[in-house]
């Protein structure tokens, strides 16, 4: 198969008779930053769908494509589409438009976000019968929180319970967002002891945390982390990006 | 050290199923510094359990140079995870034996990780003798190489190894030439992502200082 151009990728998400010509461009939009002036009007346009009662499921899933694609081409024509989605009934769509807002750091969009965290563990953070997710995306929305960057009483007073939140991965991402505004070491600390955590999956998740945080204090504790080199590299990229420090190439370095 | 030893041990690997018996039956098999235990360990790299598979690798390394000729016999082509954890060892030992096989890793396999070891092997692969400079020119052409590659830990691990084969060496000024190049452009804004600009400038930088 030969691999596709912009202009085949621009039409094949703007036709409607093949479903998976269209998820795919959604995809690959993002995936390769494109520029084409057509590209965010139509992301936009798929969003559309997810108003649709009932949402039809090959839509849903273009749409969800388009989300995270805009998260990462942060065109500022998104900020308002993708705030407006924070008030979907589907869950999965918050918790994507949350990510690509937080990706975006729209400011605008903190008071829904906290709004949506309101209650602390208890509430948004609450266990659901019969499924595997809380009553909010948490993580996505503290993510999206610590990301944007506005470090205000209110906002940590938003985040701040959820640091003793029952899941470890919702834990690490209050820690990590506090640690993101607050830049205070206890953060860290708390990041640093969910890093020893028995469960594999939750010390992959935590050392990206960690990588995301920018916080290069962490750089001993990511290095000797008990996780594969891979993904070492990826959460040290994050580190390294923000922080311009060569200590955290020489660490990289020696993983490859 | 007796035969035994190594009997038990490996008796105590064959019977362990969860990982914490694995790892102290790999790390007792790694202590005994045997030479005859490296089939068993390179066994254990296809157990597909990371835990163990770091430990035997470290075992593997530890016991030198010596197993280089097992480890290129035994290569699990159909293993992902074997796969890399030996091509990580071989690039760790950094002996010039293993040029070939690091050379067809980093232009045929699937998987970053082993790209990326192999990168790191070609950059580090300690090279002598009469065939130094034909050696030498092949680890660069594969650097080049992976300086293009798709994935960008690929192309880090290419800025590291391209500031490590020139940082000693300049007796090849075409190759040094050719290196430089595709350093600035890694280092530019036509390379995507950010870590990769930044290795690739410190190492233009630490080049240009000589």
């Amino acid at each position: 198969m030969q691999p596709l151009n912009e202009q085949q990728v621009i039409a094949n998400l703007r036709q409607r008779d093949d479903a998976s010509d269209r998820y795919y461009a959604a995809w690959w939009i993002g995936k390769m930053r494109s520029q084409h002036p057509e590209a965010v009007p139509l992301l936009l346009d798929t969003l559309s769908a997810l108003s649709d009662d009932p949402v039809d499921e090959d839509d849903r899933g273009v749409a969800l494509n388009a989300i995270r694609a805009l998260g990462l081409l942060l065109n500022p024509a998104a900020h308002d589409p993708l705030m407006q989605l924070l008030g979907s009934k589907d869950y999965s769509v918050r918790e994507e438009a949350a990510r690509s807002l937080g990706a975006m750091k729209t400011k605008a969009a903190i008071p829904q976000l906290c709004q949506l965290l309101s209650g602390g563990p208890a509430a948004a953070g609450r266990e659901q019968v019969g499924a595997s997710t809380l009553k909010e995306p948490c993580e996505a929305l503290l993510e999206a929180l610590g990301n944007i960057g506005v470090n205000n009483p209110d906002v940590v007073a938003v985040i701040t319970p959820f640091s003793a939140h029952p899941r470890p991965l919702v834990r690490a991402a209050a820690c990590r967002a506090l640690l993101q505004l607050m830049k205070e070491q206890r953060w860290a600390n708390e990041l640093e002891q969910l890093l020893q955590h028995p469960e594999p999956l939750v010390r992959r998740g935590v050392l990206l945390d960690l990588g995301a945080s920018g916080w290069t204090a962490a750089l001993p504790a990511i290095e000797d982390a008990s996780v594969e080199a891979s993904l070492k590299l990826v959460a040290l990229r994050g580190l390294a990006e923000q922080s311009d420090d060569i200590k955290v190439l020489d660490v990289m370095d020696r993983l490859l | 050290m007796t035969a035994s030893d190594l009997q038990k041990a490996v008796l105590a690997l064959d019977r362990a199923t969860m990982t914490s018996e694995l790892v102290k039956a790999t790390q007792t098999l790694c202590g005994l510094r045997n030479l005859e235990a490296a089939p068993t360990l390179i066994k254990v790299l296809g157990f597909n359990n990371p835990a163990v598979g770091a430990v035997a690798t470290q075992g593997l390394i530890a016991l030198g140079r010596d197993v280089v000729p097992t480890l290129l016999v035994s290569l699990d082509v159909g293993n992902y995870g074997a796969r890399a954890w030996v091509i990580r060892a071989i690039a760790t030992l950094r002996d010039p034996r293993g040029l070939d096989l690091l050379e067809h890793a980093l232009k045929a396999d699937i998987a970053p990780s082993v790209r990326r070891s192999a990168t790191r092997g070609l950059a580090e692969m300690e090279l002598e003798g009469p065939s130094f400079f034909r050696d030498f020119s092949r680890c660069c052409e594969a650097l080049f190489k992976a300086a293009a590659d798709d994935e960008w830990i690929v192309r880090y691990a290419a800025a590291f190894g391209l500031e490590q084969r020139f940082c000693q060496n300049s007796t090849d000024t075409g190759l040094r030439m050719q290196a430089i190049a595709h350093l600035e452009q890694l280092s530019s804004t036509s390379e995507a992502v950010k870590v990769v600009q930044q290795r690739a400038k410190l190492a233009l930088q630490r080049l240009q200082a000589e």
